[in-house]
């Protein structure tokens, strides 16, 4: 079932994209990551890995209006797709299965 | 709006630069929108750090385009496509894509031979390491009327030289090359060489295989021998320090061994032996009044020529004590004295440079008709492709790309052509080479290729130039709307090309008429003398002694076949040497002209059918000729002697009568006026025998000869040569011209009707409606093809008009170097008028004919 293999940061960036719900582009994703996770993010590194999980097929972007505030230029909104909402899924739980697993001892002991 | 700061721009131009097409404007969207609220949080200089910041961590492999998308690869698929395109127009009009093959690689390797004979006239004697700073000296002869300039000095000028001038690293005098048969015990070779001073080998760059190079040439009875020549005497084993004889009489010991002479060079010899060894034998050559021996010159680096000319001019008036007063030395770069050897009046006035310069206009001349035949083709063919041209305008072909399309197929082509060329210049050389006597090899140098690749492009460019700018400029409407004007100043441009063509093509073949001509002219001409069937020997060894070649001689006439036999120090052919030693009642004391020197044995004048006109020839008995002598007409007139006969001169303080006249006769070339010469009967000295044989017999005559001479003077090889074959060679160059250019002359003529025959195909083509029309309007066929014919070969009827007088100009001043020459006659122009039209009617009118005869429907349905 899971073919696709994603990174940590990609992850994060997916877990982003659907949080912002319709309103993820480049600068709100980075606050927004920012923001919640506490780590400082480039917007090349940013922009590689949105590029990179749209040709995955987990994201999908879409042109919109030009605006004033980006100087003319274009927002590019990103959407999980189908495919990206069933990995979110598959990973979580495949996490909830080892976490599970763990004996309570090992966590307690440390 | 507010008032916006702009990012650092720097950065942005890298960004724009290399972020993939697609993202950038996405990614510039989010710097700039940061980059914004950043000015207003964190100020200008923060910001625009910032920015810069970001820009560096975007460039990384997931953002920077890639370069299959950058231009490399565009041009390349552009390149591949037009390939494309242009081979399937090459099938497409096949008709012209041949012609233009054809007359492009006939074009092309008439310019590679040519580039091939240039070259190697332009590297002969080029390989001696001193060549900047070697001369060599020349002497400016003044002959009372005239100036007259020879490389032979005197026998003490180069230790001289070496003394007087500090500026002279080294001074070196030869002699001429002659020939010697050397021994080893029973083994003989017949070979040549020449005597030099010690110098030699370090001056010229011979390259020296064994013997000790600092001690060649020191010891008087010493030889240095060619690979060649050492190989044949002594095989495997080592000659040095062995002892052979020269000419059987004199034993020389072998001191070294040199590479052969490669044919480059202009200086060419088998063995050298010592100049001392000359010196000490030859007493005459001790004082400065001879001028015998070429003398060459090493100058130290920066030595000033100019000012050594100038202080060398006197110097042989200084050594004679102001007697050779009319010998005026100077010196001349020994590099460029191949190319550039011909004096007139002292001054420099040319040589082969003239040949080089010749034939490399008509290499230019080849490549440009053949290049005029292309543009042509394709500017006419110009209306076929608007269609495709409009069509690839609309569907957004900029006009870069059109030109290149069109440049890729010219260059295309002409590198198919220049393939078919190099093989065309493969399968020729052979034949190339006998004509010109050389060894000419197609070795791929980077000379060679640099070469081809600047004239496959300047070629390329400059046919494909004018059809690839000329048709992309079209505007696609008026393309396909078909309403475009075909310009008159284009038709005229193709027409003026024709004319040229034609023009040049006349030029070439009144050149070869008038060339051949003259060379008929010097070969049939009478000269004086009967050169057929004479056989010229040279005496060695035991001949010399005089009694002996006396019986020699007398066998040689009881040869069946030989018709008579004499001998003579005089070959007949050019300038053999001459003496100033004689004088008449009247002479000007300052009159150096020399008069050609001809000892000769009895019978000779007869044996060369030269006729008398005054008194007598000599008779059969020695006593009483000797120190009688025979002038020739201009002798007697350049001395204004009214009474010839009986009249005494004094030659080399000698009192001599004159006994005869002989009738002016051509010993020197056509060039030259008749010198004054005299015959005298000598009896030593006359070093050639000569037999004039029976027409169709030579070869067993000449068996008997050396059956004769092997009998006679054993060990000796005879050496002998035609007196035609001697005389052919004073007009080698010309000879060699006139082949040539009648080749290059008919291969211009061949191109420039190929490009007629396509562009009067293409004109009747597109005439073909008009054709029909008239045809309907009760045209006859007869008088349309006239019309036809006329309207297509007037730019030739224009070609001949001009052509004409400027052929007539070039051949007149070619004449001028002549002394004898051929009159211009009307003919030679009207011929090669004639061939002309001639060629141009046949290939225009079978085609005018044929489409007249169609039948006009077949015009006038379409559409």
């Amino acid at each position: 079932m899971s073919d696709y293999k994603i990174g940590e940061f990609e992850e994060i960036v997916m877990y982003t994209v659907g949080i912002l719900h319709g309103n993820a582009y480049g600068v709100t994703i980075k606050d927004e990551i920012e923001n919640r996770v506490n780590r400082k993010v480039s917007i090349g590194a940013l922009q590689v890995t949105l590029r990179r999980l749209e040709k995955k097929g987990l994201l999908s972007s879409d042109q919109g209006e030009t605006e004033d505030s980006r100087r003319g230029r274009p927002k590019l909104f990103f959407s999980l797709t189908a495919t990206g909402k069933n990995v979110l899924v598959n990973i979580r739980e495949n996490r909830n299965q080892l976490w599970d697993a763990l004996p309570k001892v090992v966590i307690d002991l440390r | 709006m507010m008032n916006q700061t702009n990012p650092p721009k720097l950065p942005w131009y890298f960004l724009k630069w290399f972020c993939k097409r697609e993202y950038l404007p996405d990614v510039e969207g989010d710097l700039l929108q940061y980059y914004d609220r950043r000015v207003k949080d964190l100020g200008i200089r923060k910001a625009n750090w910032m920015f810069t910041r970001d820009v560096l961590l975007l460039f990384r492999p997931g953002m920077i385009r890639s370069i299959n998308e950058s231009q490399k690869l565009r041009i390349m698929d552009l390149l591949l496509h037009s390939f494309k395109v242009s081979f399937r127009n090459f099938n497409k009009y096949r008709a012209s894509f041949l012609i233009n093959l054809l007359g492009l690689s006939t074009g092309l390797a008439c310019v590679l031979l040519i580039f091939l004979w240039v070259q190697d006239e332009l590297s002969i004697d080029q390989f001696h390491a001193n060549g900047d700073n070697l001369y060599q000296l020349l002497e400016n002869v003044d002959q009372g009327g005239g100036m007259i300039t020879r490389t032979t000095t005197a026998g003490p000028t180069s230790p001289g030289l070496m003394e007087d001038f500090p500026e002279i690293e080294l001074a070196v005098s030869t002699t001429w090359d002659e020939s010697a048969s050397l021994f080893l015990g029973e083994k003989s070779v017949a070979t040549f060489g020449m005597y030099a001073h010690e110098g030699f080998f370090k001056l010229f760059s011979w390259e020296i295989t064994s013997g000790n190079p600092n001690q060649l040439l020191t010891d008087p009875s010493s030889i240095v021998l060619s690979e060649k020549v050492a190989k044949s005497l002594f095989g495997d084993e080592n000659p040095i320090g062995k002892t052979i004889e020269y000419q059987g009489e004199e034993s020389l010991k072998v001191t070294g061994v040199f590479k052969d002479i490669p044919k480059k060079s202009t200086i060419q010899f088998e063995f050298i032996i010592p100049f001392s060894n000359f010196w000490n034998n030859n007493e005459w050559s001790q004082n400065w009044y001879n001028t015998a021996f070429s003398t060459y010159i090493l100058f130290k680096e920066g030595a000033d020529i100019d000012a050594f000319n100038e202080k060398v001019n006197d110097y042989v008036r200084e050594k004679t004590e102001g007697n050779a007063s009319h010998r005026s030395p100077f010196v001349a770069s020994f590099g460029e004295r191949y190319l550039n050897s011909k004096y007139e009046n002292g001054v420099i006035a040319g040589g082969r440079i003239e040949y080089v310069q010749l034939f490399s206009a008509i290499a230019l001349f080849i490549l440009l008709i053949a290049c005029i035949n292309f543009m042509n083709l394709s500017t006419a063919r110009a209306s076929r492709r608007l269609k495709e041209i409009g069509v690839k305008k609309t569907v957004g072909a900029r006009r870069r790309s059109l030109i290149i399309q069109f440049l890729s197929e010219s260059i295309l082509l002409m590198a198919i052509s220049m393939v078919i060329a190099l093989l065309i210049v493969w399968l020729l050389l052979p034949q190339f080479n006998f004509i010109t006597d050389k060894t000419l090899a197609l070795a791929f140098s980077t000379e060679l290729i640099t070469g081809i690749f600047i004239i496959l492009f300047v070629a390329g460019l400059l046919a494909g130039s004018y059809p690839a700018f000329y048709l992309s400029k079209f505007k696609p409407v008026a393309v396909l709307k078909g309403a475009l004007n075909t310009s008159t100043g284009e038709a005229w441009a193709r027409k003026g090309l024709v004319t040229l063509q034609f023009t040049l093509s006349i030029v070439l073949i009144v050149s070869v008429i008038v060339v051949f001509e003259q060379i008929q002219y010097t070969q049939n001409e009478n000269l004086g003398y009967d050169k057929g069937n004479v056989l010229i020997m040279n005496v060695t060894g035991g001949l010399a002694d005089s009694l002996k070649y006396s019986t020699f001689l007398s066998e040689v006439s009881k040869i069946p076949n030989v018709v008579a036999a004499s001998g003579s120090n005089h070959d007949m052919t050019g300038h053999n040497g001459g003496t100033y030693g004689i004088f008449w009642p009247g002479k000007d004391p300052n009159d150096r002209t020399e008069f050609e020197r001809m000892f000769c044995k009895q019978g000779f004048i007869e044996m060369m059918d030269i006729e008398i006109v005054e008194g007598r020839s000599f008779t059969e008995d020695f006593m009483t000729d000797w120190g009688k002598i025979i002038f020739n007409e201009a002798a007697i007139t350049y001395m204004g002697l009214e009474d010839p006969i009986g009249t005494k001169v004094t030659m080399f303080n000698q009192e001599v009568e004159i006994v005869g006249v002989a009738k002016d006769f051509h010993f020197n070339s056509f060039h030259e006026e008749v010198k004054p010469a005299f015959f005298y009967l000598e009896d030593d000295d006359t070093w050639y025998i000569m037999a004039k044989l029976t027409a169709g017999a030579e070869k067993e005559t000449i068996l008997a000869l050396e059956d004769l001479h092997q009998q006679m003077n054993p060990g000796f090889d005879l050496t002998y040569r035609f007196l035609d074959d001697d005389y052919q060679e004073l007009y080698e160059a010309e000879n060699r011209v006139s082949a040539l250019s009648s080749y290059f002359a008919t291969i211009a003529v061949i191109i420039s009707c190929l490009g007629l025959f396509g562009l009067s195909s293409f004109s009747l083509e597109r005439r073909s409606k008009e054709i029909g029309i008239r045809k309907v309007l009760g045209s006859s066929e007869f008088s349309l093809s006239q019309r036809l014919v006329f309207d297509l070969t007037k730019m030739v009827f224009i070609a001949v008009l001009i052509g004409l007088p400027i052929s007539y100009l070039i051949a007149d001043s070619w004449l001028q170097s002549f002394a004898f020459r051929i009159q211009l006659e009307i003919w030679f122009f009207a011929a090669a008028g004639f061939i002309t039209l001639a060629i141009a009617l046949l290939t225009v009118g079978y085609q005018a004919v044929k489409a007249a005869k169609l039948n006009p429907v077949q015009f006038l349905k379409d559409e």
